[in-house]
């Protein structure tokens, strides 16, 4: 699943600010606490992260506001200067690049959607879907047929003359979302796509937006403050707070073993067994008897035989190939809450 | 300032401070009346005051002859020449390249009709269409489009030079912070100062009228530009880096653009100053409305006067709630398959109706022109009506006693006893006023103000014109607060005052020094009266506005504990609606300023009136140094009002 | 020598018509800009003349002024000539322009200006003895406004124009009290006002002037102008003091002129320096406009048509 180099990687990456935020991280130890920073008169937007997210990977990074998430998002794509560390893009660094290859790294690699839609709002639903395109040259007609190629993907055909205040929230959101995919970008961005939406509509466009995933197998970076939304999305999450991330990790794993108090917090009221599925228990070393189940069937699908079923170990296969079994008891424990 | 210490955000203190220069001010006006007070401390001697007016002309001359910009705004007077005169063509017939015009009026109020009715609908439509017709019918097209003639060109061209700085602007912080004192001068500097460089560097006639309208509408382009910029929600900024604009794309797509609102705001105040300039331009040589306004005052015609009046402030008011419309119009799209001709129908609607007038003006020449004698000019019966109104018995005894009474028991009064405070006492009361409402930085400025106002050797002129505005904002504020208490009872009211406040401030000013001359003669009644009116417009828009804008639920919970109307006028609504009054009140002051200016006509002692005097000769640094003088008074009350404005909005927590 | 005869002959017919072109047309194409002021007679007066020029064949245009900036203006060769200097209201302007050099003297009207205290015509029913200054003084309680209290008011003209009233009441120890109107129209104001109840008043007036045509009125006579009244205090009947005697009853009313405007357009020089008009052309000319309301430009046709015999001797 993962190639050689991941598609962005970040090390030791923070981004402070304040007045004069480059001075102050030399002299300042690393450990020094987000409070005292900020005591200092400087905050900690990202503190200290190194991250790795890999080709066709969909990574949740999910925190509550002011937790430096869309900052950290925002480093990726350097529309922030970050203020020490690297980051590195399919194996360059960004912070190196001039800013026409800038431009250029956003014009063919980049695409982002962003919470309130940035839609310009002087532009059709066709214009703004092609506005990437026309800022890097392409002629009209090309950008047209492209345009109304991603406007029918996300299922907005027969609106491309409408301007975005006459549409729903949900749907200037599908045209922020078609805008971002209008020129096939590697990587994705989205920050709190669907945090201005009513929750059926969150529903909705949640669906909808996997089903775009599973067609298009882009590499994402989602930012969410809803942590079931990144459970039902993610397949890693990584949870931040005060600038740092507390912990980065599948969701059976966040949700069966918390790293802090923090995170623990968060997975509380989570109904574990919805969440928790045979891959994520399956353990390398075991292996079971008879038929296996399916890696991606969660525990709460599973309950009627985890119930019936006699044996200790059950084998996991993942795409036709065995990847370990799991602890009949320990499903259990989780599908009847006693963990 | 041995006191300084004293003075700190601690209200306590503020008043402290304030009441001790207070107290220093009424001690020395005391041993002044006792007559122990050494006159250099009552009046700055002659021979301190520094020439400042001599040094100013020699600095004047030096970037005039020396730096050659005579010759470098010479050279762009050529080229703004050559545009006006197009345009002349164009508008009115002028016998210029490119020798098509004029355009029939028929055409101009079609096209305008349909201009309307594409941002507005039938009404605007009326109105737009209607404007022209009016001033085609009452006789005035052609100055009115000599006029317009310049209009256009200095609208446009302050309209480029305001983005251009507001952009670089909001761009350079440096940049931001070396104009914002520069335009608040401009701001308060009186038109007249204007006026004389305008001649000296672009000749007089239109060229200099354009110029010095250009300058003068620039400051709210500026400011609207930035603001605008400032304001772009960083997501749209962000979608559009991230949609791989380079930064001349980002401008042009996605700041400009998204901007739109605040940029057409800056538009709109564009045009209103334009045509605020243009009585004051005719002085230089502007030909249009203003000039025969000038030349009909001159020669006692009211209702001619009146007329062009009217046409001023139909002018205004059409472009006025056209540009408005402008910026809300929001775009809409078409369904699916309209033809060309259904998008694009107002276009074609227009080119046809002025093709059509066009035609039919070679065929029925009245289409084209309206001349004289067939016009419907009421000119003479409205002079007639004048003339019968202040013959009645009732109107003139009520004006003399007005006139008696506030002449010889309260204007000159008040006067003499300014004049008699010793300078420094003056400063000292000023500086107080400064430091209880603002604070020290306010108390601070207001004395280096005020200080450099005495230096000037203008100091009584400067008492008087202060005197002036001082006495108008207080009766104004007599009759326009209730006013405006009593229009924000009903929308119906509300609105109606509004309108009269619009047309107030649009009705060119100097019509109303000839009936307040004629009601109460060559007096201060007259000047105090006519700065009145003017100042009154913003006291009762903001008094309007900010009772209307107090939340409903704070009237609501009034109205939970029982109290009676007047309870909840004096206890809710006038302390929440305070801050934009005081807004309003700001405004007042600056208008007064502007206008004891024009006030001089009647007959002062005042700034203006030497102003006025300086504008025959070619006296730069005179009247450069009377305008400053003006300016640092009106900066002085601007500061401390909008800072005491700003902390009360604050308190409230009404930001 | 026959053939240097016949080549001579034929250089002088060649060049005749050439000459001739040359002195017929020698004026510029440029437009020839007159200066426009903001009262009626010189407003007319600008475009009868402007008219006259345009019958020549000259290009002509019309621009609006300050009456007393104008001056600078025609230093510059902005505007190319002025068609009214008063010696009382703009001498001084034009003495200064004068000096600093650019323009010049195109020689003075028949008419003459005067400029003094003047009242309207139902002043002198309350007041019989008028135009006498001394009846005047008689009469100041007529006069009296709430401001002045006992004294009379005499309205002067704005304290720019310089017109000594104040100078000339405590000379001739008058009971007036000076207020300066702050303009001309200002003056028309007062006077309009006080015509309501035929309320006597005593304002700054001249001559010629359109108010003629609406107030009827008379000129205050006072001690004759003596040369030196304005500088020796001896001249005059109080020994002590300036100002005590009335301005010059007969002052000159001038035309200036560019000082390239001779070299540019020759013809319309010429013309500039015949043109003369009256006391009463003047009064007719402003008359046409400020009470037949015409525009100036056809108040001028209207004059040019009824007058041709005056003007066509002032183009040759």
């Amino acid at each position: 699943m993962s190639s050689e180099i991941p598609v962005i990687s970040c090390k030791n990456v923070w981004k402070v600010f304040g007045a004069d935020p480059k001075a102050y991280l030399a002299k300042t130890p690393p450990d020094r606490s987000f409070d005292d920073m900020r005591e200092d008169g400087y905050i900690a937007g990202v503190k200290d992260v190194s991250l790795d997210v890999h080709q066709g990977e969909m990574l949740v990074i999910m925190g509550l506001s002011g937790s430096g998430k869309s900052t950290l998002v925002r480093c990726f794509s350097r529309l922030h200067e970050i203020t020490a560390g690297t980051i590195e893009v399919e194996g360059q660094d960004i912070m190196s690049l001039a800013e026409k290859d800038l431009i250029d790294l956003r014009r063919s690699k980049m695409g982002m959607v962003f919470q309130s839609f940035g839609l310009l709002p002087h532009r059709s639903v066709l214009d703004n879907v092609a506005f990437p395109l026309e800022m890097r040259g392409q002629d009209k007609h090309t950008r047209r047929e492209r345009a109304l190629e991603v406007i029918k993907l996300v299922g907005l055909e027969g609106r491309e003359d409408f301007f975005p205040r006459e549409l729903s929230g949900g749907q200037q959101q599908r045209v922020g979302i078609a805008r971002s995919l209008a020129i096939e970008p590697d990587i994705w961005f989205l920050d709190e796509p669907f945090s201005a939406l009513d929750p059926l509509i969150r529903k909705e466009m949640q669906d909808e937006f996997l089903r775009l995933q599973q067609m298009l197998n882009k590499t994402i970076v989602f930012i969410t403050h809803d942590f079931d939304e990144a459970l039902r999305l993610a397949d890693r999450i990584a949870i931040m707070k005060d600038g740092a991330i507390e912990q980065c990790d599948t969701p059976d794993k966040i949700v069966l073993r918390p790293a802090t108090e923090y995170v623990r917090k968060f997975t509380e009221d989570v109904d574990k067994s919805r969440v928790v599925r045979a891959g994520g228990l399956a353990e390398v070393s075991q292996t079971g008897e008879g038929d296996p189940v399916d890696a991606g069937l969660s525990v709460q699908k599973m309950a009627r035989m985890l119930i019936e079923d006699t044996r200790e170990f059950i084998p996991v296969i993942r795409k036709g190939k065995p990847i370990g079994a799991f602890s009949r008891a320990e499903a259990l424990d989780i599908l009847l809450g006693d963990q | 300032m041995a006191d300084a210490p004293y003075v700190t955000a601690n209200p306590f203190n503020r008043s402290r401070a304030a009441l001790l220069f207070l107290g220093c001010a009424v001690v020395l006006t005391m041993l002044q009346y006792a007559a122990l007070l050494p006159s250099w401390l009552h009046r700055l001697p002659e021979t301190m005051i520094p020439p400042f007016a001599a040094w100013l002309d020699v600095v004047f001359n030096f970037i005039k002859d020396d730096l050659g910009l005579l010759k470098l705004t010479r050279f762009l007077t050529s080229g703004l020449e050559n545009v006006l005169d197009a345009s002349g063509n164009i508008f009115f017939g002028k016998r210029r390249w490119p020798n098509l015009g004029p355009m029939p009026w028929t055409a101009v109020a079609g096209v305008a009709a349909v201009i309307g009715y594409y941002l507005g609908g039938w009404r605007l439509a009326a109105l737009a269409g209607g404007t022209f017709v009016w001033t085609a019918l009452i006789g005035q097209w052609k100055i009115a489009m000599e006029t317009v003639s310049v209009l256009v060109v200095a609208a446009p061209l302050a309209f480029i030079i305001g983005l251009s700085w507001g952009i670089a602007a909001w761009k350079y912080e440096w940049i931001n912070k070396a104009i914002k004192p520069v335009l608040s001068v401009l701001q308060t500097l009186p038109f007249f100062t204007y006026l004389l460089p305008a001649v000296i560097f672009f000749k007089v006639g239109p060229t200099a009228g354009a110029m010095a309208t250009i300058v003068y509408a620039i400051p709210p382009m500026i400011l609207m530009t930035t603001l605008g910029l400032q304001k772009v929600s960083p997501e749209v900024v962000e979608a559009g880096k991230m949609s791989g604009c380079s930064r001349f794309q980002m401008l042009r797509h996605v700041y400009l653009p998204s901007a739109r609102s605040d940029i057409l705001v800056g538009v709109n105040q564009v045009i209103m100053l334009c045509l605020a300039m243009v009585v004051l331009t005719a002085f230089i040589g502007m030909p249009g409305l203003g000039a025969k306004l000038l030349a009909m005052m001159g020669s006692f015609k009211l209702g001619r006067s009146f007329e062009i009046g009217i046409t001023i402030v139909l002018l205004a008011v059409t472009l006025d709630r056209m540009s408005k419309a402008w910026v809300i119009k929001q775009p809409v799209h078409f369904e699916k398959g309209t033809s060309w001709l259904n998008r694009h129908k107002t276009l074609v609607l227009a080119v046809c109706l002025f093709v059509g007038f066009t035609l039919l003006s070679k065929v029925i020449p009245l289409v084209g022109s309206i001349g004289r004698g067939q016009d419907f000019s009421q000119g003479r019966e409205l002079d007639r009506a004048i003339k019968g109104f202040l013959a009645i018995d009732g109107v003139q005894s009520v004006t003399y006693g007005i006139r008696y009474v506030l002449n010889v028991w309260v204007l000159n009064p008040f006067r003499d006893f300014m004049l008699s405070i010793p300078t420094p006492a003056v400063i000292l009361i000023i500086v107080a006023f400064a430091i209880s409402l603002g604070g020290r930085r306010e108390g601070i400025i207001a004395g280096v103000f005020f200080g450099l106002v005495a230096l000037s050797g203008w100091w009584d002129r400067s008492i008087i014109t202060l005197y002036s505005v001082l006495a108008a904002v207080s009766i104004a504020m007599l009759i326009g607060i209730p006013l405006g208490v009593w229009a924000s009872r009903s929308e119906k009211w509300s609105r109606r005052i509004l309108i009269a406040c619009d047309t107030a401030q649009t009705f060119p000013s100097f019509i109303y020094l000839i009936p307040a001359i004629m009601l109460f003669g060559i007096t201060a009644t007259a000047v105090v009266g006519s700065i009145t009116i003017f100042a009154m417009v913003p006291l009762t828009r903001y008094t309007i506005e900010g009772l209307r804008t107090v939340p409903l639920e704070m009237t609501e919970a009034a109205d939970m504990a029982g109290a009676t109307r007047m309870q909840k006028l004096m206890n809710v609504e006038l302390p929440l609606a305070l801050p934009t009054m005081a807004v309003g009140f700001n405004q007042a002051i600056m208008f007064a300023f502007f206008m004891v200016i024009i006030a001089a006509f009647i007959g002062t002692q005042d700034l203006g009136q030497e102003l006025q005097r300086t504008l025959a000769g070619t006296d730069l640094g005179k009247n450069f140094v009377l305008g400053i003088c003006v300016s640092l008074m009106a900066l002085t009350f601007d500061v401390v009002i909008m800072k005491w404005a700003t902390q009360k909005k604050q308190a409230l927590g009404l930001t | 020598m026959k053939t240097m005869t016949t080549a001579l002959t034929a250089g002088i017919l060649t060049l005749a018509p050439l000459a001739a072109f040359a002195d017929t047309n020698t004026d510029s194409s440029d437009p020839i800009v007159i200066p426009i002021h903001n009262w009626s007679s010189q407003i007319v007066m600008s475009n009868v003349v402007g008219q006259i020029l345009e019958t020549q064949g000259a290009n002509v245009e019309y621009v609006t002024t300050d009456s007393q900036a104008v001056y600078e203006s025609v230093r510059l060769g902005d505007v190319t000539m002025e068609l009214e200097v008063w010696e009382g209201a703009f001498g001084a302007s034009y003495r200064a322009a004068m000096e600093k050099g650019g323009i010049v003297d195109a020689g003075n009207h028949d008419a003459v200006t005067r400029e003094d205290w003047w009242y309207p015509m139902w002043t002198k029913d309350a007041c019989p003895g008028l135009p006498s200054w001394e009846a005047l003084n008689e009469c100041a309680a007529l006069f009296a406004t709430p401001e002045t209290g006992e004294k009379g008011r005499y309205l002067d003209g704005p304290v720019d124009w310089l017109k000594h009233g104040q100078e000339r009441v405590e000379a001739l120890d008058m009971n007036f009290a000076v207020v300066n109107a702050g303009s001309a129209a200002a003056l028309w104001a007062e006077i309009g006002a006080a015509e309501a109840d035929k309320k006597p008043i005593v304002v700054f007036n001249w001559t010629p002037n359109f108010a003629e045509a609406v107030w009827p009125g008379e000129f205050v006579e006072f001690p004759e102008w003596e040369e030196g009244c304005d500088t020796d205090p001896a001249v005059g009947p109080n020994p002590d003091a300036l100002y005590d005697c009335g301005n010059p009853a007969t002052g000159y009313l001038k035309k200036a002129a560019w000082e390239g405007m001779e070299e540019k357009w020759p013809a319309a020089f010429a013309t500039l320096q015949a043109v003369s008009f009256t006391n009463p052309q003047i009064a007719e000319m402003a008359k046409l406009v400020d009470v037949d309301e015409l525009e100036p430009e056809e108040a001028a046709e209207v004059w040019l048509e009824a007058n041709p015999d005056v003007w066509a001797s002032w183009v040759k």
